[in-house]
């Protein structure tokens, strides 16, 4: 296993150093316990809660509109969650600035990519240093992921396509030190090669950190995912390991269209 | 051949723009001896540079944060008047100095306030009564300070003592300053209280604030930052403050000793600091809490508006008066008209020879200069810095930014506050040129809000080109109002009204708006 630069799950909280993986507290990176969500007037989450252990790729799944882009935001305090509590890590985050959160350590890489159209490649990856040198340190490691994004690091971000786009998105979630990536729709309008380089990436990457992500493609979803999380109409409404949700026709003809 | 196309395509609007402006030259250097021409595109320039200056703050702060800040020309109103008096009245801004200082210091203390009572380790009683008490003290001990603390100033009532002659005497070299106002009662007391009151109204707002972000959530355990901006800020402020009342005969007779090319740069460092403070408490205390409101903060601004243009008619006074250019760029007799550089800088004159024309070395030499500087630092900041990649980031998608952990309303205060300080140096450099009156902030605003529509709202490049053609076209105007132009085959000449010249500008807009909705530079969006 290389080591990317992404501190493996486990090591945080004990500076004595590594901790073997069967010492370590089976605690989840990220649990949110009943998040209610306004977004003007319209109340969006009802009532959501999941957790999503470490180290693995838990994915949202539902139909569209029922709230998962919006639980992802709630977590990343962009929409801060009226009720409930976001536990990450052990720390109580609801309620706090969305530069706090992500500082804490949590990657978002949203959905339509958010790329800085005015900035080059280089310079969208910058400016996700937390610490100076980041990008630096990180460069090998990005480069390898993706190597398409050496050869463009001086174009515009506008410059990009679709493909390019999520995979300097991603890639401007990795320049931190993030233990959490939340990552919406990464295959969205992206052509079957593509989606199949992003999703090698996304889980080599999950070795060494845990993803949330939300995905509309089933296929894609359950071949990524440990986990799911099934969102409906604001709620989360069934939950566990993706194995047993795959073989399930009924859940998934229920909750998520014909699949 | 295919690449040129492209290019082409890529700066397509750069290229119309030149060949407009080629166009435009042409046919005005046929129209008017090339003196002339000289003189008009140097004064073309001169307002195409303080109309840049606002518009560059304006820009930036509406392209960053989305707010249309109508109160941007009172700022640089009141910028002008600022600098006006550290350069006519330096014992006043010394008498100043001390009162001011204590308040900016108990104000960017209120971060710091905020902090300690929104930490966990001081439990103070959580009633909001109290820190409405803490105002009431404060603003109760600044009255009874302020009242007694002396200031040497003018009285725009009195003719002999206002701010028009103080002005037309410093023009003359002949300013004598009044006797200075002296403690009617014990100095000490009065520093106390207004140390006083002004650290009670930083707490008293830090309190209101560290209330408001406590309600938001529930427990909030985050990494809660001391804020050294502030303290630093609170330590300068404070130092100025003692300094000036320790030291006020000494520093009122050394500013006073000072040539006024010296005092000059002191008025613009001091305008340009007046104005990024004011700049950071107007985004702090009144527009941020509407960040979720825009109509709100439109109406805000607005206000402050209205109450900065009411505040200089109490302090300064109704009629307009003049600002005396700095020695520098002031000097007349031998050797002037300066007919080189090295004349220029020897016999520091008004004037210097230009392609047979006389030119004013500060309106149409210095001015366009400085804008030329601010437009470059801008570009340098924008292009060359972390700040200047936030900011372009952030007039895209602010949400992503503080997404990725940057605190973007630390950067929106920092944009306000320079744009803010743009507009005062855009205010103090006009001073001498425009001269000072309540009016100047309305127009040039009107200029600067045209300049953008012309060039792309968010658009820097935008900013600085618009405010080139807006230049342009009034003073070519006033020019053609002049000597009149000549319709081609007709016995007639045309000499456009000095209505025309506003009204050319508005033209102008309507014609670039219909070819381009968005600006020569705007983006779609």
């Amino acid at each position: 296993m290389k080591n990317f630069g992404i501190a493996p799950p486990g090591w945080f909280h004990h500076p004595g150093g590594a901790i073997p993986k069967f010492f370590e507290p089976a605690s989840e990176m990220i649990e949110l316990q009943d998040i209610h969500t306004h977004i003007g007037q319209y109340h969006i989450l009802e009532g959501v809660s999941f957790h999503a252990p470490r180290g693995q790729i838990t994915a949202l799944l539902g139909r569209n509109g029922a709230g998962k882009t919006t639980t992802l935001k709630s977590i990343m305090g962009i929409t801060p969650p009226g009720r409930g509590k976001v536990v990450y890590d052990g720390h109580e985050i609801q309620g706090l600035r969305s530069f706090d959160i992500a500082s804490m350590g949590i990657g978002f890489v949203p959905e339509h990519r958010a790329i800085f159209r005015d900035l080059s490649v280089e310079e969208n990856l910058k400016i996700a240093e937390r610490k100076k040198g980041d990008f630096a340190r990180k460069e090998a490691m990005i480069f390898e992921l993706f190597p398409d994004l050496k050869r463009l690091i001086h174009l515009p971000g506008t410059n990009l396509s679709g493909g390019q786009q999520q995979m300097l998105a991603i890639a401007r979630a990795l320049v931190p030190d993030n233990r959490l990536l939340l990552i919406d729709e990464p295959s969205e309008g992206l052509a079957p090669v593509i989606i199949e380089q992003l999703m090698n990436a996304i889980r080599t990457l999950s070795a060494e950190t845990t993803v949330l992500l939300v995905e509309q493609n089933f296929l894609v979803a359950s071949r990524l995912a440990e986990f799911y999380v099934i969102i409906e109409e604001g709620q989360s409404v069934r939950a566990g390991e993706m194995a047993d949700l795959a073989g399930d026709e009924a859940t998934i003809g229920r909750y998520l269209g014909a699949g | 051949m295919d690449r040129l196309l492209q290019n082409f395509r890529r700066n397509r609007t750069l290229l119309i723009t030149l060949a407009v402006f080629a166009v435009f030259f042409l046919l005005a250097i046929r129209g008017m001896p090339a003196e002339e021409w000289v003189i008009t595109l140097l004064r073309s320039l001169a307002v195409g540079s303080i109309t840049f200056l606002v518009a560059s703050g304006f820009s930036l702060i509406f392209g960053l944060m989305d707010v249309l800040n109508l109160a941007h020309g009172t700022l640089f109103m009141i910028g002008a008047y600022i600098g006006w008096t550290v350069f006519v009245r330096p014992d006043t801004f010394v008498d100043v100095a001390t009162p001011a200082g204590l308040i900016g210091m108990g104000i960017a203390l209120a971060p710091l306030w905020a902090y300690a009572f929104g930490s966990a380790t001081l439990h103070l009683p959580r009633s909001r009564f109290v820190p409405w008490l803490g105002l009431a003290a404060a603003a109760a001990a600044l009255w009874w300070g302020l009242a007694r603390y002396p200031i040497t100033s003018w009285d725009p009532a009195v003719y002999a003592e206002s701010p028009i002659t103080y002005a037309f005497a410093a023009g003359q070299g002949t300013l004598s300053l009044p006797e200075p106002e002296l403690f009617t009662s014990s100095p000490y007391l009065v520093l106390a209280a207004l140390a006083f009151g002004s650290l009670a109204a930083g707490a008293a707002l830090g309190a209101f604030s560290a209330g408001r972000s406590a309600g938001g959530g529930a427990g909030a355990s985050g990494t809660r930052r001391l804020p050294h901006g502030a303290l630093i800020a609170a330590g300068l402020l404070l130092a100025l403050a003692l300094g000036t009342f320790f030291f006020h005969g000494t520093l009122t007779a050394a500013l006073f000793g000072l040539n006024s090319t010296a005092l000059f740069i002191l008025a613009i460092l001091v305008a340009v600091g007046v104005g990024f403070g004011l700049g950071a408490l107007v985004e702090s205390a009144l527009i941020r809490p509407l960040y979720a409101r825009p109509i709100y903060q439109i109406l805000m601004t607005l206000g402050v508006s209205a109450i900065g243009i009411e505040l200089v008619r109490g302090i300064w006074g109704r009629p307009e008066f003049t600002m005396p250019k700095p020695a520098i760029f002031d000097g007349t007799g031998e050797g002037c008209p300066a007919v080189s550089l090295a004349d220029l800088f020897a016999h520091q004159c008004s004037t210097i020879e230009l392609l047979g024309s006389r030119v004013r070395t500060y309106n149409e030499i210095f001015v366009p200069l400085l804008g030329l500087i601010v437009l470059v630092a801008i570009w340098l900041l924008l292009r060359r810095s972390r700040l200047g990649m936030v900011i372009r980031a952030g007039v895209q998608d602010s949400e992503m930014v503080e997404a990725l952990g940057i605190n973007v309303r630390r950067v929106f205060t920092l944009v306000f506050a320079l744009g803010v300080g743009l507009a005062a140096l855009g205010g103090v450099v006009a001073g001498p040129s425009m001269g000072l009156s309540l009016g100047m902030g309305e127009r040039l605003l009107i200029n600067a809000l045209i300049a953008l529509a012309i060039g792309g709202l968010t658009s820097f490049p935008g900013a600085a080109a618009g405010s080139l053609l807006v230049g342009l076209i009034q003073q070519f105007i006033i020019k053609y109002g002049q000597i009149g132009i000549t319709i081609p085959f007709v016995d007639y000449v045309f000499k456009p009204t000095p209505p025309l010249v506003p009204a050319s500008t508005v033209l102008l807009m309507v014609i670039v708006l219909l070819l381009m909705p968005n600006g020569l530079f705007g983006r779609r969006d």
